[in-house]
């Protein structure tokens, strides 16, 4: 309990925290309990914006609108039909939510600009409605009258009373924040902010986590919106224009996105800049301006991150935990069926504008073969292997892994079948230990959803077998000694070798490595083949793709190269690299030397 | 009788301001990526510099247009250094955000200097209207349409023909790949936020002779700058010209034979069809994403 | 990762700044050290849309504020409510925890009161408003108090003096959204039709930064209206009436207030103003009086602007608060009982409590004739002439 207080900054945060809640208790004026009720709104908007703009990382406009929703939703239910607040409540929540279900699917397969623009569209349609529907909104002079909360006959008129309420959702809503990222459910969501494709080829399904993230954002901002507008006793077109949402963006950035503490932290400050500064008058908004400026060039990361480096400054870095006891290996998913080859390609052809970058390819993997892919620059090897993977679709042809065609399944899917894949620039996570990074392999196959982990007790079950999983597959590619060592500041041929343990964690049947040696000196080559032959023995089939001749030459059974997105030669190595039409796309017209796989060797 | 011809033409007008208006903000898309929404503050800010002007010098605008061109450029560099450089390692919304902070700073900046009223900038050449066959143009649009014209053929050629043009496509694509082959990346990106600035002043003196120009204006702006480049294609500039045209038809055109409202309203909704049927924009590429 | 902007920044920078804040924030968050007879917090839109308004009833406030009458000093700091809903009801109870209020002077801005009114009841202050948005003095609450006529008195001013006055029997009725043009849109729309007269176009659609009006002019002119009246805020109304002239539309224009505020008057050549009208709860630079000359000419010396009759409101009802307390009222309860039932001879008119809280019952239609930019008074309404049955 004490090492969970002192590391990081939760000791001062706790403190904090204790303070303001006495600050609270004991010594707050009625405008000081009012200020504070505004901050726990607005954290609990943010709380939900995080889910969207930090966790999933992406920039939706529409955190106001739902806010705005969820208040119109209680003003025009309690003045028009007298319902209350436990009738009001829950429809304020379900109507923004039914609204993001329906946007959801179109607007979510829209890529960044486009993402926000469209929430920012759908939020321009709810503002004029409000403002024009006047019957039924108030128009743009708002719903007046909307009474105080009630409970089974408690009306909480006082402010004090409404202040406990407010921060009591608040606890709630970072309850349930804290049950969804803390697992590992919420690993996947970090996997798909820092690297999409990685995520993808890992098994995630990417569609379903920002979908998820979306709900929930609609969900605390009606929330709030709701309790809005039960403090304010009106609601207006205010509650959900740009305005808001600049201030919704801003307490989120500068409180830190991703951080709980952080959506505290940021609407306080936020609110209390506000106030402190409009007594300045004409400058008021000037100087607010400029200071959420100035935090927001001076603190990266957010205030909690902020104070976390500083942290570190003066304290150095919190212990590190201790990697699990126990490996375990990682099961293999069964096949549907039986089948003849492991994969098969045919007549698989795909074009980038002009340029067939795939044209006619075909071929047939047994399976535990270890099966070299070569071919000049741009011949389109890494594009077949993204054409396998499922990160491309092809135009033309098939694609069939044991079995079961899988030419135009989504990656995430190809991926859960028994596919992994490394990439040829290194994608990993630096701000997490190597352990961790492997364990996200688990995070699209095992990852519960979102139901489960907000009701998971104790520590998650998943995550720790994800981490012990990970441990067997450090131990096979020969890192465990490092293994709890942030990535960023291991050696490139370690991280490379993180990489390809990350593929093996998600317990594949194929392995696609793209340029596994590059950059490795001849020693970790060596090395690196050797684990790649254990693979092989336990039945997993290879694909590498390689420029290095002598890394293959110790590895390969068979060989298949290809150039401008034909395959001219497979076989077995040697007379591959006899071939002539092999030695012309290599070394061009004239040569007549077989390529070379080692110095002297002829 | 205002005839159908007469609400295009008047809607052709008012769109050549939008179209400056949306050049500018693509500029800076397209060197830099930032979505920089202090855009029709900027916009507002030389509609204020040509009214501060023309109380100085009571001459028509087309004289005070340079040095509200050269003042703006200044403003867009400082915003550069202030938004922009301090943040360029980080995620994109960022920027975003340090803009839209700046936005308010502005807005607010105007009320102390200015007063919170509408002002009026001096017209281009003089005030009026003329006939062209049945047509009533005014004089100030129709200076509005000649000077869009230029300006958006002249940004063209500068961006596809020029070798400074192809630096600074080369400077959004890669920083650090064209810093590296000896591209003067920071002087660029600054140059770059200077003239999509000037860009954004002129049309405001242009607006702010007929619209008038008061602190709290540029915020539909910029959201019209962004909604045109989205139906155009992120970058393109015809599309942010088309786009700004598109809006400015449907405030004039359209809403002459539905309500405004229903007319802003059908806007938003073609707009989110757009997104559903082309979500690249009209001139925009569909990008397969790369391992 | 390293951020370059953070290089250079000494950590004891950091430890500074950041103690410095803390004490300035916990310095300015402590109340202001009263030491006069009374405080009256002024609480009103100095930035944000509504801040031509605000800054307008915030002279006329301070105008008064600064000549309180019996040799009193009161305290009266300024809150900017930010034109917001949310941020009026926080400035307002700021202001009114600040100290003990007798009374506070606050926004014009229709929305703005609402989220306020039920601040005053808790605080039990009296709010001294200027706001025409009716339903304020109409929900019950005793604690607020208008010095410009009702809106629902004034746009029967508004009618009458088109449909009588003027004879017009095809109206075109234009508003914008703002929360002042729909209330006011819909009071006129009822007030036509109490007079027989149902308007042949209608639009209250307009957004309050439109610039091309010319659709909503083509509409106009296809309706065969003998008549346009506006009612909206000073930016597009200038925009509908510039831009019909242009057109070389001949009809009367009769607009709202808004137009009459002499920021908005110098948006126009004074010919464009030919054959414009509006109403307005007193005009101030058209100097009728003496009593008034002499008021505006302060103004103009104390503040270097025109005045317009929202700071002439705004001054009269925080003056006639003024004299009441120099007459002995001293807490919030007496202020208000005598508000309820005090007539006080102001600048403007004479201000009455009709029991709900509406002191003003006064208001003038003006009119340009296109020689300058300042109206002439062409028609009076008082008293019962603004109430239709």
């Amino acid at each position: 309990m004490l090492s969970w207080l002192l590391s990081g900054i939760r000791l001062p945060l706790v403190l904090a925290a204790a303070a303001l809640i006495a600050y609270a208790l004991f010594f707050a004026s009625p405008y000081d309990m009012r200020i504070l009720t505004l901050c726990g709104i607005y954290a609990l908007l943010v709380l939900g914006f995080q889910f969207v703009f930090g966790h999933a990382g992406a920039v939706s406009l529409a955190q106001a609108t739902f806010f705005g929703i969820g208040g119109y939703i209680t003003g025009i239910v309690a003045t028009h039909f007298g319902a209350g607040f436990p009738v009001t409540f829950p429809l304020s929540i379900a109507g923004p939510v039914l609204l993001a279900v329906v946007v959801a699917v179109p607007v979510l397969k829209l890529e960044e600009h486009y993402f926000s623009l469209a929430t920012l569209g759908i939020g321009l349609v709810v503002l004029l409605l409000a403002i024009q529907w006047s019957d039924i909104t108030g128009g743009t002079n708002g719903l007046p009258g909307i009474p105080s909360i009630e409970l089974a006959g408690f009306v909480l008129s006082d402010r004090r009373s409404v202040l406990y309420f407010v921060w009591g959702l608040v606890l709630v809503g970072c309850l349930i924040s804290y049950q969804v990222t803390r697992g590992l459910y919420g690993r996947a969501f970090h996997l798909m902010r820092e690297d999409r494709v990685a995520a993808s080829a890992l098994g995630v399904n990417i569609a379903h986590l920002r979908f998820a993230a979306f709900i929930l954002s609609a969900a605390y901002g009606g929330a709030a919106g709701a309790l809005m507008a039960h403090v304010i006793h009106v609601v207006s077109p205010e509650n959900l224009d740009l305005a808001l949402m600049v201030t919704c963006l801003t307490m989120t950035v500068i409180g830190g996105r991703t951080r709980i503490a952080g959506a505290i932290l940021g609407s306080i400050l936020i609110v209390f800049l506000r106030e402190w500064f409009r007594v300045l008058e004409n400058y008021y908004m000037i100087a607010y301006g400029v200071a959420a400026l100035s935090v927001l060039i001076l603190a990266p990361y957010g205030l909690v991150g902020a104070l976390e480096r500083l942290r570190v400054l003066l304290f150095g870095h919190s212990p590190r935990p201790n990697p699990p006891q126990v490996p375990e290996q990682a099961p293999q998913a069964a096949p549907a069926g039986e089948y003849d080859h492991i994969l098969a390609a045919r007549d698989v052809t795909l074009a980038f504008g002009g340029v067939r970058a795939l044209d006619g390819v075909s071929f047939n993997l047994r399976d535990g073969e270890i099966v070299g892919l070569i071919g000049p620059n741009g011949s389109g090897k890494t594009t077949l292997l993204n054409v396998i993977s499922g990160l491309y679709v092809c135009e033309q042809g098939q694609v069939t892994f044991r079995g079961q065609d899988i030419t135009n399944s989504p990656a995430y899917l190809i991926s859960r079948r028994g596919v992994a894949r490394t990439f040829q620039h290194i994608h990993l996570v630096d701000e997490l230990s190597a352990l961790d990074n492997i364990a996200l392999a688990r995070a699209g196959i095992d990852g519960a959803g979102l139901l489960k982990s907000i009701s998971t007790i104790g520590s998650d079950r998943r995550l720790e077998r994800a981490r012990r999983i990970a441990l067997a597959a450090a131990e096979r590619l020969g890192i465990a000694d490092v293994v709890m060592e942030p990535c960023g500041g291991l050696p490139y041929g370690t991280r490379r070798r993180v990489e390809v343990a990350r593929a093996i964690a998600t317990g594949p049947a194929l392995v696609l490595l793209d340029e596994p040696a590059a950059g490795l000196n001849e020693q970790e080559q060596l090395d690196l083949a050797e684990r790649i032959k254990t693979f092989a023995a336990d039945g997993i089939t290879m694909v590498v793709v390689e420029h290095n001749l002598v890394f293959l030459a110790a590895l390969a059974e068979r060989l298949i190269c290809l150039d401008r997105g034909k395959v001219i030669a497979a076989g077995l190595p040697d007379a591959v690299r006899r071939d002539p039409a092999v030695i012309e796309a290599y070394l061009g017209l004239g040569a007549s030397e077989p390529l070379p796989i080692a110095a002297g060797v002829p | 009788m205002i005839t159908l011809l007469q609400l295009v033409i008047n809607g052709l007008a008012l769109g050549a301001a939008y179209a400056l208006v949306a050049l500018g903000f693509v500029f800076i898309v397209n060197a830099t990526g930032a979505v920089n929404f202090a855009h029709g503050d900027l916009v507002m800010a030389g509609g204020y510099v040509a009214f501060g002007l023309g109380a100085l010098a009571p001459i028509p605008a087309i004289y005070l247009l340079p040095l509200v061109a050269i003042l703006m450029f200044v403003l867009g560099v400082a915003l550069a250094l202030l938004a922009y450089f301090p943040l360029i390692n980080r995620p994109p919304s960022t920027v975003f955000i340090s803009t839209l902070l700046c936005g308010i700073i502005l807005q607010n900046a105007f009320v102390v200097l200015f007063g919170p009223q509408a002002h009026a900038a001096p017209p281009l050449l003089k005030s009026g209207i003329t006939h062209i066959g049945e047509i009533e143009i005014s004089i100030q649009a129709m200076g509005t349409m000649v000077v869009a014209a230029i300006l958006i053929a002249s940004q063209y050629l500068l961006f596809t023909r020029t070798q400074i043009g192809r630096r600074l496509r080369a400077t959004a694509e890669d920083r650090q790949m064209a810093q590296a082959v000896g591209i003067p990346a920071f002087a660029l990106i600054a140059s770059t936020f200077g003239l999509g600035t000037a860009l954004a002043g002129i049309a405001g003196a242009l607006l702010a002779n007929q619209f008038f120009v008061y602190p709290t204006g540029g915020i539909p702006l910029s959201v019209y700058a962004y909604i045109a480049v989205v139906i155009g294609g992120w970058g393109s500039i015809a599309g942010a010209v088309i786009g700004a045209m598109i809006i400015s038809l449907f405030q004039v055109v359209v809403s002459a034979y539905v309500s405004y409202a229903a007319a802003t309203g059908l806007l938003y909704m073609t707009l989110l069809l757009i997104f559903v049927v082309r979500p690249q924009g009209i001139f925009g590429e569909r990008v397969q994403r790369r391992a | 990762m390293k951020n370059p902007a953070l290089r250079g920044f000494p950590t004891s920078w950091r430890h500074g700044s950041a103690a410095m804040l803390g004490l300035g924030l916990l310095a300015m968050s402590s109340g202001l050290a009263q030491s006069a007879d009374a405080y009256l917090p002024i609480v009103m839109p100095i930035t944000g849309f509504m801040s031509v308004e605000g800054g307008s009833q915030r002279n006329g406030a301070v105008m008064a504020l600064e000549h309180a009458p019996g040799g009193k000093t009161i305290d009266y700091p300024v809150f900017d409510t930010g034109t917001s809903a949310t941020g009026a009801a926080t400035a307002l109870d700021k202001a009114l925890s600040n100290g003990k209020p007798i009374a506070a002077a606050v926004t014009v801005f229709g929305t703005e009161m609402v989220a306020m009114m039920p601040v005053a009841a808790e605080y039990k202050v009296p709010l001294l408003t200027i706001s025409g948005l009716a339903k304020i003095t109409e929900s019950g609450n005793p604690y607020i108090f208008r010095f410009l006529p009702n809106d629902r008195e004034i746009k029967v001013a508004h009618a009458r003096y088109v449909v009588e006055k003027l004879k017009k029997t095809k109206i075109a009725l234009i508003s914008d959204t703002t929360a002042y043009g729909q209330g006011g849109f819909a009071l006129l729309q009822e007030d036509f039709t109490k007079l027989g007269v149902k308007p042949v176009y209608e639009d209250s659609s307009i957004a309050p930064d439109t610039k091309d009006m010319s659709p909503l002019l083509a509409k106009v002119k296809a309706s065969g209206a003998d008549a346009i009246v506006v009612h909206s805020v000073a930016a597009p109304m200038a925009l509908i009436v510039k831009q019909a002239k242009a057109a070389g539309i001949t009809l009367p224009i009769i607009n709202s207030s808004s137009i009459v505020e002499p920021t908005a008057t110098a948006l126009f050549e004074p010919a464009e103003l030919n054959g414009v009208c509006a109403e307005t709860p007193s005009a101030p630079e058209t100097r009728a009086t003496p009593k008034i000359k002499e008021w505006a000419d302060a103004y103009k010396t104390r503040f270097g602007l025109e005045p317009d009759g929202l700071a002439l409101g705004q001054y009269d009802g925080v003056m006639m608060v003024l004299t009441l307390i120099a007459k002995g009222a001293k807490t919030p309860e007496d202020l208000r009982a005598a508000l309820q039932k005090e007539t006080y001879e102001g600048v403007a008119m004479t201000y009455k409590s009709n029991g709900k809280g509406d002191l003003s019952h006064d208001a003038e239609i003006v009119c340009w004739d296109g020689t300058s930019r300042i109206p002439k008074v062409v028609a009076h309404y008082a008293g019962a002439d603004m109430v239709l049955k």
